[in-house]
């Protein structure tokens, strides 16, 4: 059902929507699971725990399409009606009043489910946006954690008319999309991505963590400069056409560096550097020579007929 | 007679057979080592039979052989001849055939260096010992009986770099407590001889508190210069021993060196004075042991140590006045020492010709530089290395049956308020 689509329209889509779908679908499950556990504990002869398969959750997504850009910036929920299987429309309307006011350039542009995969039944509410815009988009947020998976569990889908066996019919085509920020998003993003942990942590931990946040970040700039350069390299020997707007990009990325050159900062720098190779020199050092007081502690013990010890000594 | 001779023979035709991988050397190495009274009978018809075996291929029955061969006092003519096979044979063997019979390799280098001695000439036997060493060591890190034989003889032919390139290796495994101790003892001697003064010392300390159960003459003997290199490097001496020396040492060593704790004392006084009136007091003890070199080393240092403490109170200084404090000659004597000094790196000074003075500079290391970088950055990796052996050797320790035996008894001590869940007594 889910192919690529051909629409040519460029997606982009904000964190707040991300985080928004994330939120709402965590709500409503950990609000539905409570009761199934409190029944649970009570019971006491339940074998296993009966989970219930992952609630739907439904909503809207506004934001701005500007030619053929479609920037998805805000989201709000809906109310679904399982029976009907539609959106409480009366709802959405009274939403979408409320978010005009205070955003009058955002148009609904589509609506969100969370899911594995796109199914028939979206379909159906896919068509009953269609009077607000006519070519609505479709974003799906996959719940389940896959800790293997590198990329994000959001699909955004398009619908397209399709001529499948003589009857012309709607079907959903994946489109990709890229994620774009505004400055607030990205601070709150990097926030949660570097949550401490619970207990505040020891002075060892938070460097190590912080320690261990460089270094990843680190190896990243690494590998991807190798990339570059590999592309460079290839470019040179003629493997690859040459590329002149990306020499571009990457002559202005080399002549952005490095902010300082002259002598007085070399020569700071530099010492810099050595004071911090001593400091951790210094460290290993003490380590080492408390290592070795212990060795020498134990040898004396085990070795030493007549060693000296501290306190009572043995009547033989 | 012929018997015996026959045997020889079969004996050869086992060697030149068996020679071939590591399951047939096994069997020919026991079959050796039954054979083994058998050719120390024949020893002195044996030399012949070597002419049939190649070293190279057959090193396992060459090294009985040749073991058997010298085992019997030879004459001088003989002990040439046998110098160039043993020689020839050390450069050309199988490094895992000979590591199959240690000891029997190890008798047969040692009664080349008596050889080598007999016929006075420890320069031919250098270069040959230094393979073996090579050979029989399982990892640069291993202490073997060779290497103070292999010390003694550069020290006897002065061929202290050769020596020098050894000493360089860490040791971290030895095979027997007394090579350590010769081992040390004749590198401190090596070390002194090239002015490595911080190498000797650590040798010479490594000697001194190594494990001794009774006190032996080789760490007094070391306990001795130690005193000497210790004042002529650092210009001090603290007579307590660290804690890691054996009660043996700490109990018995000052006994046997009281002349050189006196002149411990008139060195820190800084007269030089004093220091020859002592000097001169003690010098038939100090000829005895051959310290004499030394003794005088130390006096030299004193005015280098006398012109250090000027650096720390004062910024410029005018020769004549150094020559006065340091109770030297003249201002053309301060002048000739202050120059070989800034020229070793122990002080740091510039010396204006026209008006005699001298100004003192503090170090000129900024440490801004990208070689001080890799030079701080290779310590530290030493000293990881260093620091994974440590803990490794802590380790094993813990689990040590001594250690724990002993550490279990002391538990008993403890107060009665002190509760613990381990065992208070191991029985081991």
């Amino acid at each position: 059902m889910a192919s690529t689509s051909s629409s040519g329209l460029t997606f982009k889509l904000h964190p707040l929507v991300i985080v928004n779908i994330s939120d709402h679908y965590t709500r409503v499950k950990s609000q539905s699971q409570s009761p199934a556990a409190v029944e649970g504990g009570g019971d006491g002869e339940t074998s296993t725990p009966h989970l219930p398969s992952p609630p739907r959750v439904f909503g809207c997504v506004i934001g701005v399409q500007r030619g053929r850009t479609v920037e998805i910036f805000n989201s709000f929920e809906l109310l679904y009606d399982p029976i009907t299987h539609s959106l409480d429309r009366p709802f959405l309307e009274k939403k979408q009043e409320l978010y005009k006011k205070v955003f009058p350039n955002f148009y609904i542009l589509g609506w969100y489910s969370t899911g594995s995969d796109a199914q028939e039944s979206d379909m159906v509410i896919h068509k009953a946006l269609m009077d607000i815009n006519e070519s609505p988009v479709y974003v799906l947020l996959n719940p389940s954690v896959n800790p293997a998976q590198k990329d994000l569990p959001v699909t955004i889908y398009e619908s397209e008319l399709h001529v499948i066996d003589g009857t012309p019919q709607l079907i959903f085509g994946q489109a990709s999309y890229t994620i774009e920020t505004v400055e607030a998003e990205r601070i709150s993003v990097d926030h949660v991505a570097h949550l401490k942990p619970s207990d505040g942590g020891s002075a060892a931990t938070q460097l190590a963590a912080h320690l261990t946040g460089i270094h990843s970040a680190i190896k990243m700039l690494n590998s991807r400069i190798r990339v570059l350069h590999h592309y460079l390299l290839a470019m040179q020997k003629g493997d690859i056409p040459c590329e002149n707007s990306l020499l571009r990009q990457v002559s202005s990325l080399l002549r952005r560096l490095p902010a300082i050159e002259s002598q007085k900062f070399q020569d700071d720098f530099l010492m810099e550097y050595n004071d911090t190779l001593l400091i951790s020199y210094l460290a290993m050092f003490t380590n080492c020579s408390s290592t070795m007081n212990e060795l020498v502690d134990k040898f004396n013990i085990a070795y030493d007929r007549h060693s000296r010890r501290g306190g009572r000594t043995a009547f033989i | 007679m012929n018997l015996n001779m026959n045997s020889v023979e079969s004996l050869v035709a086992q060697i030149q057979g068996l020679s071939g991988n590591i399951a047939e050397l096994n069997q020919l190495r026991t079959y050796l080592k039954h054979s083994d009274d058998l050719l120390r009978a024949e020893s002195p018809r044996l030399a012949p039979v070597l002419n049939e075996l190649d070293p190279s291929v057959h090193s396992l029955g060459y090294l009985y052989i040749l073991d058997a061969c010298t085992s019997a006092l030879v004459p001088k003519e003989q002990a040439k001849e046998f110098v160039l096979h043993i020689a020839r044979f050390i450069n050309v063997c199988a490094v895992e055939q000979i590591r199959l019979a240690p000891e029997k390799f190890i008798s047969v280098c040692k009664r080349f260096k008596e050889h080598v001695l007999l016929l006075e000439d420890p320069i031919r036997g250098v270069a040959p010992l230094l393979t073996a060493l090579r050979k029989l060591q399982m990892s640069s890190e291993q202490l073997t009986t060779l290497h103070p034989e292999f010390l003694l003889l550069c020290l006897l032919s002065k061929c202290y770099k050769t020596g020098l390139s050894i000493l360089e290796d860490d040791i971290f495994e030895v095979d027997q407590p007394r090579d350590l101790f010769l081992y040390c003892y004749y590198g401190g001697l090596i070390c002194i001889g090239q002015k490595q003064f911080r190498k000797a010392l650590e040798l010479l300390h490594n000697v001194v508190t190594a494990p001794m159960s009774i006190i032996s003459a080789i760490a007094v003997e070391a306990y001795k210069k130690h005193i000497l290199v210790s004042l002529i490097h650092l210009g001090q001496f603290s007579t307590g021993l660290p804690k890691y020396t054996s009660s043996a040492a700490q109990r018995n060593l000052k006994n046997f060196s009281q002349p050189y704790l006196e002149l411990v004392n008139c060195y820190t006084t800084g007269n030089i004075s004093d220091l020859e009136a002592c000097v001169q007091s003690n010098k038939e003890k100090f000829e005895t042991d051959n310290n004499l070199g030394l003794v005088k080393q130390v006096v030299s240092s004193l005015y280098k140590r006398n012109i250090q403490r000027l650096t720390q109170t004062y910024l410029t200084l005018s020769l004549q006045d150094i020559a006065d404090s340091v109770h030297l000659n003249g201002p053309k004597e301060a002048e000739m020492h202050v120059l070989q000094m800034i020229q070793e790196g122990d002080i740091y000074a510039t010396i204006n010709q026209k008006d005699g003075m001298v100004r003192f500079l503090e170090d000129p290391e900024q440490y801004n530089s990208c070689e001080m970088i890799e030079h701080i950055d290779s310590s530290i990796q030493r000293i990881m290395m260093l620091s994974k052996k440590l803990t490794g050797m802590n380790e094993m320790m813990s689990c040590d049956p001594a250690y724990l035996g002993k550490a279990g008894r002391e538990r008993q001590r403890f107060d009665f308020d002190d509760f613990d869940t381990v065992p208070t007594k191991f029985n081991i």
